[in-house]
């Protein structure tokens, strides 16, 4: 994975091996199947989707009413365009390469956030079994996690370079 | 002078009394990266560099920080971008 600025001016570039596409396309397909599941006691739903007023339950609830359909929308359109720029054929070998201005930047940087926070809720989910087939399934998900936290993290030091 | 002075601070007084500000309060996670934060406060409220950078700070040191203020139409507002851009805030009514 390489994470540069775009020659042409403002936003970043992405080059990804073929295995590392294949990768977040798939995780991206998994964020958009959540949210548009929207299973009322799935916890990660809780961490995409916050309780705005959690002391005032009627406020709570209309804030929801009035919120909840734009932002899951939001969330699952950012989801669908990085799971379609990054999906990859079969014939297809080699590196994949994403341009993206700043407001695409954006959707990516909102998507890697929301994955993760799912990620997040499902790593301890799984910790509190011990066998070895979570053990392994709680591998994934964390390298998953940290991976995608190296990657928002170097879009973000291109988009917004600390030193300048 | 001095009636002026007065006007002025009627005026002060009664503005305070019926705005009833309310509050955008962002609460610490463990999972947002401390940069994307402080770019998420700058890009969106507009915030310069160094109060994006201590608002951030705040968030993570103290758990919360109040991120804006006024009416509760616009608290919402703010609150559901943040959401947006995947971040725990609430919207809460000021102290009396």
């Amino acid at each position: 994975m390489i994470v540069a600025g775009r020659s042409g001016g403002e936003g970043v570039r992405l080059v990804l091996e073929t295995e590392e596409a294949m990768l977040l396309s798939e995780l991206a397909d998994q964020v958009d199947s959540v949210l548009l599941l929207g299973e009322a006691d799935d916890p990660a739903l809780g961490r995409l989707l916050p309780n705005a007023y959690p002391d005032d339950a009627t406020s709570s609830r209309e804030f929801s009413r009035y919120t909840r359909d734009s932002l899951v929308d939001g969330k699952r359109q950012a989801a669908q365009r990085v799971r379609d720029a990054t999906a990859v054929d079969d014939g297809d070998d080699g590196v994949v390469q994403i341009e993206l201005d700043q407001s695409e930047a954006w959707g990516w940087l909102t998507f890697l956030t929301d994955l993760r926070l799912i990620l997040a809720e499902r790593v301890g989910i799984v910790e509190e079994g011990d066998d070895a087939a979570s053990e392994t399934r709680d591998d994934y998900l964390r390298a998953a996690y940290e991976w995608a936290g190296f990657v928002q993290g170097s879009m973000l030091e291109v988009l917004d370079p600390t030193d300048s | 002078m001095t009636s002026t002075l007065e006007q002025l601070d009627t005026d002060t007084t009664t503005r305070v009394a019926s705005e009833e500000p309310w509050r955008t309060i962002v609460w610490d996670d463990p999972v947002n990266l401390m940069t994307y934060v402080s770019y998420v406060f700058r890009s969106y409220f507009g915030y310069p560099r160094e109060e994006a950078e201590r608002l951030m700070l705040k968030v993570h040191t103290e758990g919360r920080a109040v991120v804006a203020t006024g009416n509760r139409e616009a608290m919402e507002r703010h609150v559901e971008a943040m959401h947006g851009y995947g971040l725990q805030a609430t919207v809460s009514r000021g102290e009396p």
